[in-house]
């Protein structure tokens, strides 16, 4: 039967009366975005912040200024959620909360997301005409980066050997083995794995050699991603010696090993993969919570999930 | 409410934006299996853009670990070059590209001068002659002198 048009204006009608009605009560809980008073600001060159006041403050600041649009449900659930995720991962406007080891990484961490394109979101960048970063802006940042004190570190002091350090028994072994304080344990086996990679990490004046498990190296071998449970890598990390007149760069003092491993159910919430880091010859578990990975799985998710997750292996 | 609401309608935002992962491709062509011999050190080439590790047998890993001692008969090493390339998906960092030579050395007698070793170079399939100056000697000496990297 033809519906007549009396019969169709009616069904218009009852559906905008529903989303009026559905609509109405959600502003009522529509959230409000709150800017704190700010502690301290990135200090930085004025091209550096007019570029982060630009593309990044609306979410990774104290100085939120949704549009009136942004202010809208559902919209406005939407860009409350991103500033609380993006307040939470780093904030401007309390700079100061980082460790400057930290500050630097995250600036470097910045570059890599914008030349990535994963930031600005598309999302917001599709709202906010011009906040999408420039590729002279980039430069400006990268040149920026290029600046600070991780580039230029250099391991001057004097190469500690185990043998050397008080704090351990003359016949040093390990008695025990370190485990990380998310379970994660220290695998002094692996001197006896394959190497992967070697890396020259410049943003922070380090040097790294990265081993993998044999589970690990048959999959790279076989082209095998996502990689299999079981497999690990570990990547060991000295700083820097100064460069000799031949631009010969040796390692310098040891500073930690870095392990990730492969347990899709065990590390379900950080993409399968545990993660630990061991400080020092006296392999010091870090961390001061079981959930410091989310900081490392944080980065790996955002820049590396093309390579499930894992930085530091072979890929064209 | 507010998470779900925020969920859903990042998950809409992200099916819109029709972005797929891209993969990254494994390239097993820059490994290279140094076999019954142990790492000695990572060394970084600023001038020639490359990035080397040194491996050696134990006879060898014992004369890298001593400060005094350079030259022991018996010492076998791998010397792997490869080019650096930016690692992908963090600008700040290079890693080993293609392999650029891998040289080897044997230590057969110290004491005379010149100490008797077999030396051997190969090139990889980044290999440039260009603008290279070889000196056989000078890489021996090269290669003996590198002291082992600490590890706990």
């Amino acid at each position: 039967m033809k519906k007549t048009p009396s019969t169709a204006f009616r069904r218009v009608l009852s559906i905008v009366g529903v989303l009026i009605v559905a609509f109405v009560p959600l502003q009522f809980a529509s959230p409000v975005v709150v800017n704190p008073p700010l502690t301290k600001e990135i200090s930085a060159p004025e091209e550096v912040t007019r570029i982060l006041k630009q593309s990044c403050y609306d979410c990774h600041s104290n100085a939120s200024n949704p549009r009136w649009y942004g202010r809208i449900a559902p919209v406005s659930f939407l860009v409350a959620h991103n500033i609380s995720e993006g307040r939470a991962r780093l904030n401007f406007s309390e700079w100061d909360k980082n460790p400057p080891v930290v500050q630097e990484l995250l600036l470097w961490e910045i570059v890599n997301a914008i030349e990535q394109g994963k930031m600005p979101l598309n999302s917001y960048c599709m709202l906010h005409s011009g906040s999408r970063v420039s590729a002279s802006d980039l430069a400006i940042l990268k040149k920026y980066v290029n600046t600070l004190p991780g580039r230029h570190k250099v391991d001057t002091a004097r190469i500690i050997r185990p043998a050397t350090l008080a704090s351990r028994p003359a016949n040093e072994k390990l008695s025990r083995i370190p485990v990380s304080i998310n379970g994660v344990p220290y695998y002094p086996d692996y001197k006896n794995w394959k190497i992967i990679s070697i890396t020259d990490k410049y943003d922070g004046g380090s040097m790294r050699v990265v081993y993998a498990n044999d589970i690990m190296y048959n999959a790279i071998k076989s082209k095998k991603m996502p990689f299999p449970d079981g497999s690990k890598m570990v990547k060991a990390v000295w700083g820097k010696q100064q460069q000799d007149s031949d631009g010969i760069v040796r390692p310098g003092n040891f500073q930690n090993v870095q392990i990730m491993v492969k347990d899709s159910r065990k590390y379900a919430a950080t993409e399968g993969w545990g993660f630990a880091k061991f400080d020092g010859l006296g392999l010091k578990p870090y961390g001061k919570t079981a959930i410091f990975d989310r900081t490392c799985i944080n980065c790996h998710r955002l820049l590396a999930p093309g390579s499930d997750f894992v930085f530091n292996v072979p890929t064209k | 409410m507010l998470k779900i609401i925020s969920y859903t309608l990042s998950a809409a935002l992200l099916l819109g934006s029709c972005r797929q992962k891209k993969n990254a491709e494994l390239a097993p062509e820059y490994l290279y299996e140094v076999k019954d011999q142990k790492p000695i050190c990572s060394l970084i080439d600023n001038k020639k853009g490359n990035i080397l590790m040194l491996y050696g047998n134990n006879v060898a890993l014992q004369a890298a670990n001593d400060s005094l001692v350079k030259q022991v008969p018996g010492a076998h090493y791998t010397l792997v070059t490869w080019k650096q390339k930016q690692m992908p998906g963090w600008y700040g960092t290079n890693m080993n590209g293609g392999i650029y030579s891998v040289e080897t050395l044997q230590v057969s007698q110290v004491g005379t001068q010149p100490f008797r070793a077999d030396y051997g170079f190969k090139p990889g399939e980044v290999y440039s002659s260009l603008n290279t100056k070889f000196d056989r000697d000078q890489r021996i000496r090269f290669i003996i002198e590198q002291r082992a990297a600490i590890l706990p």
